[in-house]
Parts: C-alpha cells; sequence; structure tokens
C-alpha cells in the first residue's frame, strides 16, 4: 500500500513561483502522469517529492506519513532520470547493488535480487558492461532496473522516453505501462508528451504556470477539457480555436462571427442558457471532429483546402475560411474524395464534441 | 593540400617536442660522461657510458635531499588534495554566501609573489621552532597547492551531473558518502591533474626552501644549487643527481597518465 498525498504543495526558485499550493492525490497502484509545458512546475513537483528541493509550504503523505522532511534516501522513492544518471565507473551490475548496500541488505539476497532484476529486463547478458557500452534502450533499461530492485514504495519517472529515437520510445512506453501494471507500484510520470501520457496514465494531471489546471483520466482530459489551456494542450493538431458571438434567434441559438453562423443544438445549446445576448465566446473543435466534404450542404461553411499533410491513413488538411486557418483531420476512406490545393470544400462540426469557452475567463462552458 | 597540411603539422609538433626535449637529452647524456667528455667541443654524442657520476652523487648529501623534497612534496599534495577536494565540493555543490568573493579570495592565495612573504615566514617559523622541519615546508606548500586544488577541483566537480548524486541520495547514501562514492570516483581525472601539478610545484619549489631549511630537513633543489656553488661546477654529478630527482615525476605522471590527459583536457565524462 502506497498513497501519495500532496497537500498545498508550494514552491520558489528565487523570485519564482513554481509550484503555486497544489493538492493532489495519486492511489495505491496507480500510474499518474504530470503533464505539461517546460516550466510548469511538473519537474518541481517531482523534485519536491523525491525530497530534493523543501517545499516552501505544504506537505507531503506517502502512506499517510508526512515525509517532506526526510532525508531522500529515507523516502522509500526511487527515481529513474530523464539523463538515466548512470555512473560511467559503474558496470550493470555494480549500479543494481549500489541502492541495496545502504539498505544492508544480506549478501545471498543481493544475488538473488540482481538475478531477478536481470531476469525481469532481459539483462542477463549485459551485467558485466559499462554504461559507455550499451544503447540508450539498455542504458534506460539499467536505470529502470535499479530504480525497482529497492523494490521501493513509490516510483518517480522523469520524461524517462525523452532520450530515445522515435521507434524504440514507443517500444518503451509499452514496456512501461506492462511493467507498472505488473508491478502495481504507485508511479508518478513527468512529460511533456501529451500523447505519452494519453497512453501511459491512469490519471493525467495538467500543469501550468505552477498550477494543476485539470485532474481527470486520459478520456476526461480528451473529451472534457475543463479550459482553453487543457483543450489546447491535448491532441495532435492541436483544437481549433474560433472566436464568435452568442446570439438568440427565435427558435435557435446561433454562434456569429464574420465568416459564418452556425446555428446549435440542443444539448450544446443548453449550455449557453444562463449566458446574455451577445457573449463572446470561443469555439473549439478538435480537428479529428471536423467532416469536410466536397459538396454544399446544409448549415456547412465554404472553405478552400489551403495545405494537404498526408499521413500515412489519414489526411490533415489546412482549410482557409477568410483570416482563419482551421485544421481538420479525417480518415483517407471515410472523406470519399481527394481534395486538392485550392479546391473549394464544406466543413461541418460533429457538435457532440464541439466545446465553448468563455473568452474572458477561458473557462469550458460546463456540461 | 590536406596532406601537405598534416605533414606540416607533424613536422611543426616534431620541431617543438624537440626544442623541449633537447636540454633533457642533454641533461641525460651529460650524466654517463666522464669530466673530459663532458668539457669537450664538439659534443660528443657516441661515449663510453661510466656510472661514476650517479656513484658520486648516491654517496653525497643527495639522497637524503631527495628523501626531504619526497617527504615534503608527497604530504603537502596529500593534504591539498584531502583539503582542496572538500572545499572544492562544498562551493560546488552548496549554496554560500559570498561563494564567488571566497573563492577569489582562495586563489589570490595562489597570486602571492613568495618573495614577499620569505621574511615573514621566516620569522613566524623561527618564532615557533619550526625552522628546517619538514613541517614548515608542508605548511607553507599547502598554503599554494590548496588553493590551486579548490580552484581546478571546483571545474570538475561542477561537471559531475548533480543527477548522478541524486540518483545515490534517493538510494540511501548520505551526503558524506556521495562525495565518497559518486563525486570522487567521477572526478578522478581532476584529483590526478591537481595532485602532479601539486607535486611538481612542491618539488621544484627553491626560494622558501633556501630560506626556510639549513641541513636536516634540506630539499633536493637546494642542494643541488649548492653543489654548483661548493666543489666549482661537477656537471656530471649534477647531472645525474637531477636524472634522479626528474624519475619520481616522471613515473607517476605515467602511472596517471591517462587521467592526466583526460583531465588536462578537461574532457567532458560520458
Amino acid at each position: 500500500m502506497a498513497r501519495l498525498e500532496l497537500e498545498q504543495l508550494d514552491c520558489w526558485y528565487g523570485k519564482t513561483h513554481a509550484v503555486d499550493h497544489i493538492d493532489l492525490v495519486v492511489e495505491d497502484g496507480e500510474l499518474c502522469v504530470l503533464l505539461g509545458p517546460s516550466g510548469c512546475g511538473k519537474t518541481s513537483t517531482l523534485r519536491m517529492i523525491a525530497g530534493f528541493v523543501q517545499p516552501a509550504a505544504g506537505e507531503i503523505y506517502l502512506d499517510g506519513q508526512p515525509i517532506s522532511h526526510l532525508y531522500p534516501g529515507d523516502r522509500n522513492i526511487a527515481m529513474v532520470f530523464q539523463s538515466y544518471a548512470l555512473y560511467p565507473h559503474k558496470t550493470v551490475r555494480e549500479h543494481f547493488i549500489f541502492p541495496l548496500i545502504p539498505a544492508k541488505i544480506p549478501k545471498h539476497e543481493i544475488e538473488q535480487r540482481v538475478n531477478e532484476t536481470a531476469d525481469f529486463l532481459d539483462m542477463h547478458d549485459l551485467l558485466d558492461r559499462y554504461p559507455s557500452e550499451l544503447s540508450s534502450g539498455q542504458q534506460q533499461r539499467v536505470a529502470i532496473g535499479r530504480a525497482l530492485i529497492r523494490r521501493p514504495q513509490l516510483f518517480l519517472l522523469d520524461e524517462p522516453l525523452n532520450n530515445l529515437d522515435e521507434h524504440l520510445r514507443v517500444e518503451m512506453r509499452a514496456n512501461l505501462r506492462k511493467m507498472q501494471q505488473d508491478l502495481r507500484i504507485t508511479t508518478v510520470y513527468v512529460t511533456h508528451d501529451q500523447v505519452e501520457a494519453q497512453a501511459l496514465g491512469d490519471k493525467i494531471v495538467v500543469m501550468d504556470m505552477g498550477h494543476i489546471r485539470q485532474v481527470g483520466s486520459p478520456q476526461e482530459i480528451y473529451l472534457h477539457p475543463s479550459d482553453l489551456f487543457v483543450a489546447g494542450f491535448i491532441g495532435t493538431p492541436p483544437m481549433n480555436f474560433i472566436n464568435c458571438r452568442l446570439e438568440r434567434g427565435e427558435s435557435q441559438v446561433v454562434l456569429r462571427n464574420t465568416h459564418f453562423s452556425l446555428p446549435i443544438q440542443a444539448p450544446l445549446a443548453a449550455r449557453t442558457e444562463s449566458l446574455a445576448e451577445g457573449k463572446e465566446l470561443i469555439l473549439g473543435v478538435r480537428p479529428e471532429h471536423i467532416r469536410v466534404k466536397s459538396q454544399p450542404e446544409e448549415g456547412a461553411i465554404p472553405t478552400e483546402v489551403y495545405v494537404l499533410e498526408p499521413q500515412s491513413n489519414e489526411l490533415i488538411l489546412d482549410l482557409k475560411l477568410g483570416d482563419l486557418m482551421i485544421k481538420a483531420r479525417d480518415d483517407k476512406r471515410e472523406l470519399g474524395f481527394r481534395p486538392e490545393v485550392g479546391q473549394r470544400v464544406w466543413i461541418e462540426f460533429l457538435q457532440d464534441y464541439v466545446h465553448l469557452f468563455d473568452r474572458e475567463t477561458e473557462q469550458r462552458l460546463g456540461g | 593540400m590536406k596532406i601537405l597540411k598534416r605533414v606540416l603539422g607533424v613536422v611543426l609538433a616534431l620541431f617543438v617536442a624537440a626544442m623541449f626535449l633537447f636540454p633533457l637529452l642533454w641533461v641525460v647524456l651529460a650524466s654517463f660522461k666522464t669530466k673530459l667528455e663532458l668539457l669537450a667541443v664538439p659534443p660528443v654524442f657516441i661515449f663510453q657510458p661510466t656510472l661514476q657520476n650517479y656513484i658520486n652523487a648516491f654517496n653525497s648529501d643527495f639522497p637524503m635531499q631527495v628523501r626531504n623534497s619526497l617527504i615534503i612534496a608527497i604530504s603537502s599534495t596529500v593534504i591539498s588534495i584531502i583539503l582542496g577536494s572538500l572545499t572544492a565540493y562544498g562551493f560546488s555543490r552548496y549554496a554560500i554566501k559570498g561563494s564567488d568573493f571566497l573563492q577569489f579570495w582562495i586563489l589570490s592565495l595562489r597570486m602571492l609573489p613568495a618573495i614577499a612573504v620569505v621574511v615573514p615566514f621566516y620569522l613566524v617559523f623561527r618564532m615557533l621552532g619550526l625552522l628546517d622541519t619538514h613541517i614548515a615546508l608542508i605548511l607553507v606548500y599547502c598554503l599554494f597547492n590548496i588553493s590551486f586544488a579548490v580552484w581546478v577541483l571546483k571545474g570538475f566537480f561542477d561537471e559531475i551531473p548533480l543527477e548522478l548524486e541524486e540518483a545515490a541520495m534517493l538510494d540511501g547514501y548520505s551526503p558524506p558518502q556521495v562525495f565518497l562514492r559518486v563525486a570522487l570516483p567521477l572526478a578522478r581525472s581532476g584529483l590526478a591533474t591537481t595532485a602532479v601539478f601539486c607535486l611538481i610545484q612542491s618539488l621544484n619549489e627553491f626560494l622558501l626552501a633556501v630560506s626556510l631549511t639549513t641541513r636536516v630537513a634540506e630539499t633536493a633543489p637546494v642542494g643541488l644549487s649548492k653543489v654548483q656553488t661548493l666543489m666549482g661546477v661537477d656537471w656530471g654529478l649534477l647531472s645525474a643527481a637531477s636524472v634522479l630527482f626528474m624519475l619520481p615525476i616522471v613515473i607517476f605522471t605515467i602511472i596517471v597518465r591517462n587521467e592526466l590527459v583526460r583531465g588536462m583536457s578537461f574532457g567532458r565524462m560520458k
């Protein structure tokens, strides 16, 4: 059992407010991803949990026990660093043994644990090599092995896949997921890569400017982003944001701007009920929730194809709508035609997936 | 063109090396020559070598002076490395108030011209009754060596990624253990470089040694200078003694040569 709890955790670097009184609970066995752009406070949070940085205020509880006054080595936490932090003068075997020495583990058990860890990571043949003789993927496995061999209560990972090439990254991502699910070690994982966060996390914590913007499952974050920042940060290509004004006609609610006037239907319209006529809003729609048609249709908005970015099975279209650029992403087969640059096409927003944000507060309109 | 450049480079390097090595070669040859061969014009390069100069050197005060030199230089180097590495590590890893000023202050000791402090040192050590003792020279050399060691080693500690130490901290190693088991092994090329420089500096030092010692703690450079003055100039003996005196440094340098090359090129660790 290891449940991690952060309570009003606060951190300053000189005059920079790195982490601003955050609260967070990571349940036992959960993999929690701290996600955000660089400088958002995610790494500072991790370093406070590890004990390398003293929080300016607040407390960290592991299993209900406050640990922020403890020396890093007394917290029973292991960490995989972005650079792997391997010692150039130690072999793989020595790396595995190194954390066991201060723990005063008897010799025969050290042997046994090294073997287990080598088995687990499939590293038996590499035990006597030095880090410089290993590939970056193997180096990473050493870093993971060294962290796991102590059987920590909490596992911290700081952008562990950053130094790997694309191919290896996808492979190691799956390995990490499998490993964490097998061992059920409570894990905090820091990354700036939202694809990684989506793939790995039981829970994603989106951070920005030292604040937690949203906590939720990958699906929740994707489907119901709490504000403009989260909405724009999750998803590739990012969500389209279009300024518009709320207008109430006789029978329907309309979003209007200089390029289109879009009547909206019941579920979406209901969210605008409390708002005044003329309220400034931002319409948010993900590229994958825009249907592109070659023929005009009722309610579809005419645009012009500006750039085409073919992917393996999908097509990303940059569409010009007056001075606006809208990205759409569609399956090549479902599209039904081959768009060409300069062609006139009509787009339709899937209203179940359209978000409305208040332009002042940047908050998403509820529901 | 490229080949020409390379050839020119090699020729230049050989020329420079020859310039530096020629005096050494001269001394080594001279140490095996008789007095007559030594003074021959033009100089002879092929001759029947003799060991007489070395035998003479061993029968003089020279072995004792070498012993003094080694005791003083090694003690001073060891003390300087220990204190210097601790101090440098502190400067490198901890936020210390006025750190830059303190570091410069320590380095400035190194800039002190020895001649300026000879008299005060002489008076102080006379008062303490430490004239002509090993301790006096060890202490004085530490003054120069520690400031040098702190300056050089700080650079090496700065280069060790903090994450390597943090990983050890998380593994349960206390700060002193982290220093001993992570930082020191990783800074070993820096330690080797510093040690060689401290050692050479202490072995070569003349001014303070000649002022603070008379007989018992006399070091080799001082002794060699007296060979010149007292018995006319016995160039053969002087050359043999010089060769013998060079040996410890040569041997030590060969032992740590790999570290030394890395250290002097300040190669990044990977």
